[in-house]
């Protein structure tokens, strides 16, 4: 399977008032493309860093002594580790601004498109004084106007001919979104098939009414002038400089993309689950409740099919049968979408259910990655061996938790940085910091307790 | 008895609303007992009530109606509850008087307070962060005139040890201190006027795995060694299961189903206990999951009869539906699945709340027909009681609901569902199929 990210002995030091916080001490992932791995760890192992940092969304007292984050060829934080070996010390956060600046415009084609986050609080990362379906609307106006232009166009020049034929397709193939796509682009009705997959795609209603539903999707006129501005649009991919200067069309091209925009947020939380979603569009977030706000924000991520998604604790915030629903709604898009996914959770438990691979980061260190069933069955870090012996069961199992506390990041222990609370810690452990070592099928573990010739 | 309840709600007025005495039913007649020496389980997601019904049982807030008997002896415990089942109210209350803690006030409610102390949920705003954590021990034992600061500060010195801190501990403050160590010094201020009950609000939602173990046991040590109760109110089922002898199961305000641990998280009986356990990931078990549909309620405006009901997988005729639930549903299934049979024509109404009135369609056979049809998938349509055609349209008019009681079951468990109602509906419907 070709790598979808790749993390490469990343850094990251939080220079604060009261000293430099190391976050990040060498992380080196590997995600597949295609697989949902998960990132375990207890509060300040530095695994929300992690996800921000692949986002480009650090701080900026946040320096990168060392890393790569390579995506397709590309490493996303060369700009900002060139800056931090440049002055090395002498960080300021002042000056990691401008950098930050150059990464932000960097980062713009690649944020949101090709990657994209799912923030902890559904309740803050929304605005509350933006209609949700704006708000997923946003998402897709912002980078890909020439999409809803496109959609918009489909609806005008399809011919009942056209939808005729597309349901032809769908009632022989089912939704095989290659076929449509290629009938799409023939009849230059790009756009259009989008449309049409996600009424066929819902469960809620009969045949007949996703058929009709999709006849209705031609025939919809434009005003000339409309025709011409999202023509221009759809060819370009972005709205062309003329439009955006003059407020006139400015305005006119801002209220038919939005207004294409809320069709679109109507179909993606329709994909999420969420029963009413031509209302719910209408809603405020405060009108929602905890597990739907975090549908929408799901839906925001995936409102550009980005390639890889960062879930950073997509279930802390909620109740358990909640989390149940979003977990499930985890389960059905991965087989929809074709993105890789990140999940970041304290709750080894909710990342079983899942993930196919569990990494356990430890005091800004990946300490052990493995399968999902084999980290559960067979643990090989002793970090994680207790980790799972400390969760309670529902059969009441004795529990023992871990002596001591999680290391004060500022003076992180010297060697292997559990070693203080490791029960197998030798002297080596002490002196040197474990490499991460190839055990078994698939996993790997940074543990001198695994190193060549030894074994446990 | 250490402490029982009856009756016991708590309704917070909804600010804007004079007028209009809307309140928000946080808790509603709830009923809870535990005994000397135990550890009670009070679990429910976020907004079910459990930590007003637990800073009501200490009177931390006070609450709208019920009853509190603190420390009753069980010879008179037996005898109120005699009382209040034969509904002679001057008895109950004679024998109340005595143990009553709602009653009490000023002084009086001021020496019951040694007796019982709380423990909060998060240790970094519950601790003064100007005062030494010696200090920060005392001053139950001050504010409730338990001893001489002098006794207090030896006292504070020993309680360090007793939660597993070091001695020399007394002079720092709490910024110093992980969040594993606050609530240690959380747990010692909780138990150094040597109370006899403790109540425990999310003692361990704050904290990492690793170190929630460690005070789990803590706490269930200081059980076995000083006798104290504990109410355990948790949204962590697995933290329930782990110390709590009793479990209390609450949902939107009411308590639904109570018994021995064992039972009630092992083979859950009320459905939605058994939705929620299904719910919880256990490392290394795959289980079936019922995945409840929606979210809980508005508790300003909660659901007619049983709460539960708008998300139950099991829910039938009489547990509570309104007209407008069922219009939603039937609407959807009618004009969504139902397309091809009723087209787009269908008006639904609900001129009160126990009729539907369908315009557009005379066909009161076919109404019927996705009645039965539908009903597994929305269970809203169990209600309808009769279906006829009428002024060109189709009437339909809804059964009674039937506020659920707590019922005993035969294993010695209460749940609060109809399904348990003794003589209940002849045939119970069968469970979904999940």
């Amino acid at each position: 399977m070709p790598d979808a990210l790749l993390v490469r002995d990343l850094r990251v030091h939080f220079h604060t008032r009261r000293g430099v916080y190391k976050a990040l001490n060498g992380v080196n992932l590997l995600l597949r493309r295609g697989e949902v791995l998960g990132i375990a760890g207890e509060s300040g192992s530095g695994k929300s860093t992690l996800g921000l940092a692949v986002m480009s969304l650090l701080p900026r007292n946040a320096a990168l002594p060392t890393g790569q984050v390579i995506l397709d060829r590309m490493n996303l934080v060369n700009l900002q580790v060139e800056y931090a070996e440049q002055v090395g010390d002498a960080f300021k956060a002042k000056r990691n601004e401008r950098v930050l600046k150059r990464v932000n415009r960097a980062m713009e084609p690649i944020r949101g498109l090709r990657l994209s986050m799912v923030f902890q609080e559904p309740m803050t990362s929304l605005n509350p004084v933006l209609q949700v379906g704006f708000q997923v609307a946003e998402a897709v106006y912002v980078h890909a106007p020439g999409l809803l232009a496109r959609r918009t166009l489909a609806r005008a020049k399809a011919t009942p001919d056209d939808v005729r034929a597309l349901i032809g397709i769908l009632r022989a193939q089912g939704p095989d979104e290659a076929a449509l796509r290629a009938f799409a682009k023939q009849r230059h009705l790009e756009g259009l098939e989008e449309q049409a997959l996600a009424v066929w795609r819902r469960t809620d209603i009969q045949t007949s009414r996703k058929e009709k539903t999709i006849l209705g999707l031609c025939q919809q006129p434009l005003q000339p002038l409309e025709d011409k501005v999202l023509t221009q649009i759809a060819d370009a991919g972005f709205i062309p400089f003329q439009y955006r200067a003059t407020p006139v069309f400015r305005k006119l091209v801002r209220r038919s993309l939005l207004k294409e925009g809320y069709r679109k947020a109507e179909e993606l939380l329709t994909a999420m689950g969420i029963p009413h979603a031509e209302r719910v569009v209408k809603m405020y977030p405060h009108e929602l409740s905890g597990g739907m706000r975090q549908r929408v924000v799901i839906a925001i991520a995936l409102a550009n099919s980005p390639e890889i998604v960062i879930m950073d604790e997509p279930t802390s915030a909620v109740d358990v049968t909640v989390q149940a629903q979003i977990l499930d709604l985890v389960r059905q898009i991965r087989t929809s979408v074709h993105a890789s996914f990140i999940v970041i959770s304290h709750d080894l438990a909710v990342l079983a259910e899942v993930c196919d691979r569990i990494a356990i980061m430890y005091a800004g260190r990946i300490v052990e990655v493995s399968p999902t069933d084999a980290i559960l069955a067979k643990p090989l870090h002793p970090y994680t061996q207790l980790l799972i012996t400390s969760i309670p069961g529902l059969e009441g199992k004795e529990i023992e938790g871990i002596k001591g506390d999680v290391p004060d990041m500022r003076s992180p222990p010297s060697g292997c940085s559990f070693h203080p609370r490791c029960p197998f810690a030798f002297e080596r452990c002490k002196k040197e910091v474990p490499p991460d070592y190839a055990v078994g099928e698939g996993q790997t573990v940074a543990c001198f307790l695994y190193a060549e010739g030894k074994t446990p | 008895m250490m402490i029982a309840a009856y009756g016991l709600s708590k309704h917070f007025p909804i600010r804007g609303a004079v007028l209009a005495k809307t309140t928000l039913k946080a808790v509603d007649h709830a009923d809870l007992k535990i005994r000397e020496n135990q550890i009670v389980g009070l679990v429910g997601e976020s907004g079910s009530g459990k930590s007003t019904l637990g800073r009501c049982l200490v009177r931390l807030l006070e609450p709208t109606e019920g009853e509190i008997l603190f420390r009753i002896p069980d010879a008179e415990l037996a005898a109120y509850e005699a009382a209040l089942g034969q509904e002679d109210e001057a008895k109950a209350e004679a024998i109340a008087r005595k143990y009553s803690l709602v009653t009490r006030g000023g002084s009086d409610l001021r020496l019951v307070r040694r007796e019982m102390n709380v423990v909060f949920q998060d240790p970094y705003s519950s601790l003064n962060p100007r005062l030494r954590l010696a200090d920060i021990i005392s001053e139950p034992m001050l504010s409730t005139h338990y001893c001489t600061r002098a006794e207090a500060d030896a006292r504070s010195l020993q309680l360090l040890r007793e939660v597993g801190l070091p001695e020399f501990f007394e002079d720092r403050y709490p910024h110093e201190l992980s969040g594993g160590q606050r609530q240690r010094v959380a747990v010692a201020r909780a138990i150094s006027t040597n109370p006899k009950l403790l109540i425990l609000d999310e003692p361990t939602s704050a904290l990492d795995v690793s170190v929630q173990a460690q005070i789990l046991n803590l706490l269930r040590g200081l059980r076995d060694k000083y006798g104290i109760s504990m109410l355990l109110i948790t949204h962590n089922i697995a933290v329930v299961a782990y110390l709590a002898e009793h479990v209390y199961v609450m949902y939107a305000g009411k308590i639904m189903e109570w018994g021995d641990r064992a039972q009630v998280l092992r083979s859950p009986e009320h459905p939605y206990t058994k939705a929620l356990m299904s719910a919880v990931p256990i490392i290394g078990t795959k289980v079936n999951r019922t995945i409840l549909r929606g979210d809980p309620p508005n508790l300003v405006t909660p659901p007619v009869a049983c709460r539960f009901h708008p998300r139950c997988p099991v829910a039938f005729d009489i547990c509570g539906w309104t007209a407008d639930e069922v219009v939603d549903d039937l609407g959807y299934v009618l004009t969504g699945k139902y397309f091809s049979t009723f087209g787009d024509r269908l008006v639904l109404d609900a001129p009160d709340t126990k009729t539907i009135v369908i315009q557009g369609t005379a066909d009161a056979a076919k109404v019927q027909q996705v009645l039965e049809a539908e009903r597994e998938e929305s269970r809203s349509l169990f209600s309808v009681k009769s279906v006829a055609a009428a002024n060109g349209g189709v009437v339909l008019s809804l059964h009674d609901p039937v506020d659920p009681l707590m019922y005993l079951l035969p294993d010695g468990r209460h749940a609060k569902c109809l399904l348990f109602r003794p003589a209940g509906p002849a045939a119970t419907p069968a469970g979904p199929t999940t």
